[in-house]
């Protein structure tokens, strides 16, 4: 029956992955209750779309699904909060040019770490082409190539993004530590 | 050859902590940051920052019930057994690397966890479509490809001679830290090899959860080997792993 078949597909390809599809929903709605939300939604169109699964990279083809159904969930469900990216760079930029060497030691930045929940915010406060870039690489360890294709941009972009997002973090944990 | 700005060496300064760099490309990035004081700071805080999250940043939990839910969502009815489930369920061998010292985990309930965690990945691991992210049975594949995705690459040994012929590896998540898994085959057994930085003393073997619980140290790095194997084979295993030195 093609439903049996539809199911043991759907068992093997989006089952596995459903911690992964829940921690990316969790960082990109950045709320628990919403991200259960979407994983079951994006569960049911995977399940839907289960057929059109080629084979390959399973783990891809199913954070796609929830990264889009987690934006479009947040455009139904929450008002629209504008992100600056231009005021965002602007300030990162000012930060990297005003970096000293002589200062700027990892020791600081481990001064800092011992409060998670500082860290969590810190991340939250993300942009969210930074925020689901960062978590994608740092907190799943997808490749970049595989970033790219779930985000839908080409590869630079996705080395940019990790970058100016993991210096904002950096320049955010250390700089409230005094 | 790479642009020489200093904002596209910092992007560069990224990829190539991230192990997504060439050769070429890591060659000269590696020249750059040791002529550039900024540049060696900036590799210096990504590598700080990329441990501090694996370290410190709570792993997400799937909430209780989602599952069924899911199941429930799309019309599924109970779970049936994965198809290969039979053939894999079978062995699951850890090894618990003392020598690293990036990963601290203390005290005997430290140690339950880990052996929770390593049930529980290779149980998962049996769940999956396939056991591991990487399909190789060349060491020089599998090793490189852990390399950008975890500190510490894991001891490979081949012993497809002896009838254990390496399957690949995968990520596994022991408490809340991404560690490398070798996935072996013997005969129709499959047997995850888990390798997790932890100072760790040698106990006693035991019995846990019906599996036999064989551990051993060597070189300052105690192993953890947890079978439905009879003790007998798997204290085969442990020879044929401890006599085969890692070709590199």
């Amino acid at each position: 029956m093609a439903k049996d078949a539809d199911e043991a597909r759907f068992r093997n390809v989006v089952l596995p992955h459903l911690e992964e599809a829940y921690t990316l929903a969790r960082w990109i709605t950045r709320n628990r209750g919403d991200a259960d939300d979407v994983v079951q939604e994006a569960s049911v169109r995977a399940f839907r779309a289960i057929r059109s699964f080629s084979g390959g990279n399973a783990r891809a083809w199913v954070l796609t699904i929830v990264r889009n159904t987690a934006y479009t969930w947040l455009k139904k469900n929450r008002s629209p909060v504008l992100v600056q990216v231009e005021d965002f760079e602007a300030i990162e930029h000012a930060q990297a040019l005003a970096g000293n060497p002589e200062v700027e030691t990892p020791e600081s930045l481990l001064i800092a770490e011992n409060d998670a929940v500082r860290l969590e915010a810190a991340i939250s406060a993300l942009p969210d082409p930074f925020r689901e870039t960062l978590i994608l690489r740092d907190v799943q360890g997808l490749d970049y190539r595989e970033i790219a294709s779930i985000t839908g941009v080409p590869i630079g972009t996705v080395m940019s993004r990790l970058a100016r997002g993991r210096s904002r973090l950096i320049a955010d944990l250390r700089g409230k530590e005094q | 050859m790479i642009p020489s700005d200093t904002e596209q060496s910092r992007l560069l300064v990224h990829a190539y902590s991230d192990g997504e760099l060439d050769p070429i490309n890591a060659l000269e990035i590696e020249r750059r940051i040791a002529a550039d004081p900024r540049l060696a700071v900036e590799y210096r805080q990504v590598e700080t920052f990329k441990q501090l999250l694996r370290e410190r940043l709570p792993r997400e939990e799937l909430p209780h019930g989602l599952q069924a839910r899911i199941e429930a969502a799309v019309g599924m009815n109970a779970p049936s057994q994965p198809s290969w489930r039979s053939l894999a369920a079978s062995i699951a061998v850890t090894a618990m690397v003392a020598s690293g010292a990036t990963w601290v985990v203390r005290g005997p309930e430290a140690d339950d966890a880990i052996r929770d965690g390593v049930v529980a990945g290779h149980t998962r691991s049996l769940m999956a479509s396939q056991p591991v992210d990487v399909i190789s049975s060349d060491q020089h594949t599998v090793k490189p490809w852990f390399n950008g995705r975890i500190p510490e690459s894991p001891r490979v040994v081949d012993l497809s001679k002896h009838d254990f012929p390496l399957v690949g590896g995968r990520i596994d998540v022991i408490g809340r830290k991404p560690v490398p898994t070798l996935v072996y085959r013997h005969r129709s057994h499959l047997i995850s090899l888990t390798a997790v930085p932890t100072p760790s003393p040698a106990l006693p073997s035991h019995l846990a959860d019906g599996y036999n619980v064989l551990r051993w140290t060597d070189d300052g790095v105690s192993y953890w080997a947890i079978s439905d194997l009879s003790l007998p084979e798997l204290t085969t295993f442990e020879q044929l792993f401890r006599s085969n030195a890692p070709d590199q």
